[in-house]
């Protein structure tokens, strides 16, 4: 046992307390199971204490406690616990343990000793598959979503010269509409091509991002719609790490060649050829699913507006929100407005359910809430689903649901009343083209009140169960 | 101790401090008197935008509340504790009550500075030093347990 030694990495975005935090928890805990441990921090003032190849390579564990990139493919082969900088404060002897015990997964990596950056990154690699798969994705959907906003934002914004006016041979033609059109137009093109390019990016590095950009060019090309692009991107990441593998064997002296030469050249021909192959089926495949969402829409209004608030408001601005969100730009994209009406207004409502249940619950909420409720009422109207979350954190078991029945009831009502919303994101900024747009405010404004009114009675009774117990608690506090 | 980042002046306890907003106003009063910060607004701003980010709660009432901004003119750690418990998200949801905000300035070169300030981090890892601050009844004795860090 006293042999057993482990590196760890720490990180966290300031770089100024947590880090060092999670640093000193492991050392204690380390301490503490007779173990020997070295902690490379990644702070404010760069990496200290950096684990060299001999560290790691001697380690018999490797623990990584990180908000951020903390270069974890040199850990490759070891066998390695992977979490929050905060569960690395927290649960400093839990990891350790883990590691001796020998639970650690093994990180699935290949050897390799080369510095080039490219190279070792192709090994990068994660224990969990369903979460990596998710960490991959999220990576694409989040640098495709600024191109989403800015570019449906402008295109938006044109409409309200008039819905034709950007066509030269409309009599509403405006040369300001169309140029903001087609500015806007770039951006949403850009779409599917960054979404893919991203994904590859996340498992392959810079090789996997080039092939994975050609991928998502094809696919838009094609009319694959972002199916496509996903398909794309995973298509391409992994075809590097293949290539990788395949290219092992080739003498060390030739990997500057292999990075700006041959990833690329064979890479983009697989991933050409593959998906040019693939891009009809999944053409098929993407209409199929739009058509059955639209069908959906007219058919039964009440189910899409359930599932629809229900996805936005279960993890506000995670990955079934983005689902959601997603599939709403998606369709904006094909020409249809109503289902991002929908999503919209299941997105906008959370905050506005907590803002409202601070205003008309008050006396059951501390300073904090009402503070952060009273900034709700900007970050709802303003389509950022994420200021709920601090409300919902709290106690997500009973607050999640209720606000899922508060975003149902606003989609659903968008959807009985065939709300238009051609803009993928801006709240009530947008209100000038979206068609319908006083029964859309009046929609998620029932959605928000029926939410606020449930979570204000919740609060009210646990406010009332905590005044019994009260009394012992003051005593406690006083001691501390 | 001789040292610039923290002073007996920068230490108040057992505050009757009831929100978060005047843990921070309190904290940037101090900043602006003790000539650390030029603007205090700023220096809540810059505590507030850390906070948003996730919680700087940690445990058994203890909060490290730090900022970066401009107005922050020199590096300096002030100390806060209120006399009751006040809601922070902490991480293990225990009630705030004892507050060590770590100030830096915006180009804040001098990496030693900032050694310190993770060196307080560091120290509130152990239990029994999370305890000697709790339990301090004066600021002297709290400067020589924080001093302690830097032994």
């Amino acid at each position: 046992m006293a042999n057993i030694k482990i590196v760890a990495a720490t990180g966290c975005p300031t770089g100024i307390a947590h880090t060092f935090m999670a640093e000193e928890a492991l050392k204690k805990a380390a301490k503490k199971l007779g173990v020997e441990i070295k902690v490379e921090t990644h702070g404010q003032v760069g990496v200290e204490n950096e684990l060299t190849k001999g560290d790691i390579a001697k380690a018999d564990g490797v623990i990584i406690a990180a908000d951020k990139d903390v270069y974890a493919y040199r850990f490759h082969g070891k066998p390695t616990v992977e979490v929050t900088v905060a569960k690395g404060i927290h649960e400093a002897e839990q990891l350790i343990q883990t590691i001796i015990d020998g639970k650690a997964t093994v990180f699935k990596a290949k050897k390799s000793n080369t510095t080039e950056e490219d190279e070792t990154a192709l090994q990068k690699s994660n224990h969990s598959l369903a979460h990596s798969i998710y960490k991959h994705l999220m990576n694409g959907v989040s640098h495709m979503l600024p191109f989403v906003v800015g570019g449906g934002v402008l295109i938006a914004l044109s409409f309200l010269f008039g819905i034709h006016s950007a066509d030269p041979n409309h009599e509403s033609y405006n040369p300001i509409a169309a140029t903001l059109k087609d500015i806007g137009g770039l951006g949403f093109q850009m779409m599917v091509p960054i979404l893919a390019a991203f994904i590859a990016e996340s498992i392959a590095k810079r090789p996997g991002m080039v092939v994975g950009f050609i991928g998502g060019l094809i696919a838009s090309n094609g009319g694959a719609g972002f199916l496509g692009g996903i398909a794309a991107g995973f298509l391409g990441g992994f075809t590097i790490v293949l290539l990788g593998k395949l290219l092992e064997k080739m003498p060390k002296s030739l990997n500057g060649l292999k990075s700006i030469f041959l990833y690329p050249l064979i890479g983009i021909l697989l991933v050409g050829v593959i998906m040019t192959l693939l891009v009809e089926p999944m053409t098929a495949i993407n209409e199929g699913m739009m058509s059955f969402l639209s069908n959906f829409q007219n058919a039964n209004p009440v189910l899409l507006g359930v599932i629809v608030g229900a996805m936005s408001a279960f993890d506000m601005g995670g990955p079934v929100n983005k689902a959601a969100y997603v599939t709403g730009t998606a369709l904006l994209g094909e020409g249809n407005y109503y289902f991002m009406a929908g999503v919209s207004a299941a997105c906008i409502t959370p905050p506005l359910i907590t803002a409202f249940a601070t205003v008309f619950f008050k006396k059951y909420f501390n300073q904090a809430e009402r503070n952060a409720g009273g900034v709700n009422f900007i970050l709802g109207s303003t389509h950022i689903t994420e200021g709920a979350i601090p409300f919902a954190a709290k106690n997500p078991i009973v607050v999640i649901p209720i606000l899922m029945i508060g975003s149902s009831v606003s989609a659903i009502l968008t959807y009985i009343m065939n709300i238009e919303v051609p803009a993928p994101h801006g709240g009530f900024l947008v209100l000038p083209v979206v068609t319908g747009a006083i029964q859309w405010v009046i929609a998620i404004l029932i959605g928000s009140l029926v939410g606020a009114f449930i979570y204000g009675f919740y609060k009210k009774r646990s406010y009332l169960k905590d005044q019994q117990t009260k009394g012992e608690e003051k005593d406690g506090q006083q001691i501390v | 101790m001789g040292n610039k980042l923290f002073d007996i002046n920068q230490i108040t306890l057992k505050q009757p401090l009831i929100t978060q907003e005047e843990v921070f106003q309190l904290i940037a009063t101090i900043a602006v008197e003790q000539g650390i910060a030029s603007d205090p607004d700023e220096v809540i701003d810059g505590l507030l935008k850390r906070e948003q980010e996730s919680t700087t709660g940690f445990q058994d009432g203890f909060v490290i509340p730090h900022a970066q901004v401009d107005a922050i003119k020199r590096p300096a750690i002030i100390v806060v504790s209120s006399s009751v418990g006040i809601e922070w998200n902490a991480l293990d949801g225990k009630p705030a009550t004892f507050f060590i905000a770590l100030l830096i300035p915006k180009q804040e070169a001098g990496t030693t500075h900032i050694q310190a300030l993770a060196s307080i981090s560091r120290m509130l890892i152990h239990e029994e030093k999370r305890e000697a601050l709790a339990h301090a009844e004066n600021k002297t004795t709290v400067m020589e347990e924080l001093a302690g860090a830097f032994a």
